[in-house]
């Protein structure tokens, strides 16, 4: 086994300048125009959905897309934040309120109003559509917050995946509403909150091994 | 800044290799001078990140033991903490405190080692190679295995001087300086008899594996 000095003398050796990590609010931001980005490319791409419109003078949709939204900034920046050493994990917290706010804005119109899905509801090309606004959505947004936030393998990974995971699924979950014709109650819960919570599972399953396929060595 | 309201940690202990732990300045007094020298070690200036390294080891060892009661266990901490900071210094802001983020990164660390630790023991039996060495009885029944009966027996029938020579060079495992004074047999003489009993002993073994 190597000796501790002996360790010191490798590490100093082997020490190059290293480029200090911008501060996270501004990495974080770095990150939504990425994400603003994608939904921007997807709406141009595939246009929004047909009912749109009268959508957005419905307020809980409104107030759900709005919460959604701004859970997925709230949590990239939380992830960005905790992510460094020194910061308190109470950051975590910082999407608590608009996650609240949405996962109850998508319950009350469950409650409300409840549609069922109607015979022939459920389309196979709109379903491969919507899986195609998922993947499009969430895999460059999960990657590129992986690359970005690769050094918390070494430090919070689980913490770290989990929060980031929570970010992608909220802005995923707000692609599906605004792309995607879900009027059936079990669509829309389907396709925003199952797909936002298979994202953060699989985030928070797999955030260490994945943090550590790609951490610094 | 919340630099100063924040809690600091125990009073600093530094144990020294071999020496017995003595007190020493809480790490706030450091703080500044580490700082420094790691704002200057991300700009690539190698004699203070030696310096930093140098100064944090035994702080980051004091804390190791206070969690850890092996020494090696409390050394391997270390160098895991050591690690980390050269593959995340990049992460750290000069504007703020040095201590907090060491100190987050030192316990991080000793968390994942002890739970390492923990997994390890509980699915890992600790080997005594003067126990048992394979599960099947035939393997660990000494008599059998190596045969000492039969050498015994072997040695039993050297002639006498052989006999002695075999007994204090390879039974006891005596220098031949040693079984020289003992037995009053020069050297030379012992060399011979021990060889002539080996090559007789190889002999009565060759031949009973024959047999």
């Amino acid at each position: 086994m190597i000796t501790t000095p002996d360790l010191i003398d490798r590490l100093v050796t082997s020490a190059k300048p290293v480029r200090r990590l911008r501060p996270p609010l501004v990495r974080a931001c770095l990150w939504l125009f990425l994400a603003f980005a994608v939904m921007v490319l997807l709406a141009i791409s595939h246009g929004f959905r047909s009912d749109i419109v009268q959508r957005l003078q419905q307020p809980v949709f409104v107030i759900s897309i709005a919460a959604s939204l701004a859970t997925g900034i709230l949590a990239a920046i939380a992830s960005f934040i905790v992510s460094l050493p020194d910061r308190s994990r109470v950051w975590l917290l910082l999407p608590v309120p608009s996650l609240l706010v949405w996962v109850s804005t998508i319950s009350y119109g469950c409650l409300t109003d409840w549609v069922s899905i109607q015979p022939g509801g459920i389309r196979l090309g709109e379903a491969a559509r919507c899986f195609a606004t998922l993947v499009l959505t969430s895999v460059p947004l999960s990657l590129a917050m992986l690359f970005m936030l690769r050094y918390a393998a070494l430090l919070r990974p689980t913490l770290v995946a989990t929060i980031g995971s929570l970010a992608v699924a909220a802005f995923t979950s707000a692609a599906l509403s605004l792309y995607h014709d879900l009027n059936a109650t079990m669509m829309v819960l389907m396709w925003n909150l199952g797909v936002a919570v298979l994202i953060v599972t699989l985030g928070a399953a797999t955030g260490k091994k994945t943090f550590s396929w790609v951490a610094p060595q | 800044m919340a630099s100063n309201n924040r809690k600091r940690g125990p009073a600093l202990t530094v144990v020294t290799d071999g020496a017995k732990p003595q007190e020493a300045a809480e790490p706030a007094a450091y703080e500044l001078d580490w700082s420094i020298c790691m704002a200057r070690a991300q700009g690539g200036d190698r004699d203070a990140y030696r310096r930093l390294l140098d100064g944090i080891a035994p702080y980051v060892r004091a804390l190791a033991a206070r969690r850890m009661i092996n020494r090696s266990d409390v050394e391997d901490a270390v160098q895991d903490v050591l690690l980390t900071i050269h593959a995340v210094r990049h992460t750290y802001d000069t504007a703020r405190p040095f201590g907090p983020w060491l100190v987050t990164i030192a316990n991080r660390r000793m968390v994942d080692c002890l739970r390492r630790q923990g997994r390890a023991m509980a699915r890992e039996v600790e080997f005594d190679p003067d126990d048992e060495t394979f599960s099947p009885p035939q393997t660990n029944m000494v008599e059998e295995a190596s045969d000492g009966h039969a050498l015994r027996n072997a040695i039993e029938q050297l002639p006498p001087g052989q006999r002695e020579a075999i007994r204090m060079m390879k039974l006891e495992e005596l220098s031949l300086k040693e079984a020289a004074a003992k037995s009053g047999m020069s050297i030379a003489a012992l060399k011979v008899a021990t060889h002539r009993a080996l090559k007789t002993l190889r002999k009565h073994i060759a031949k009973r594996n024959e047999l």
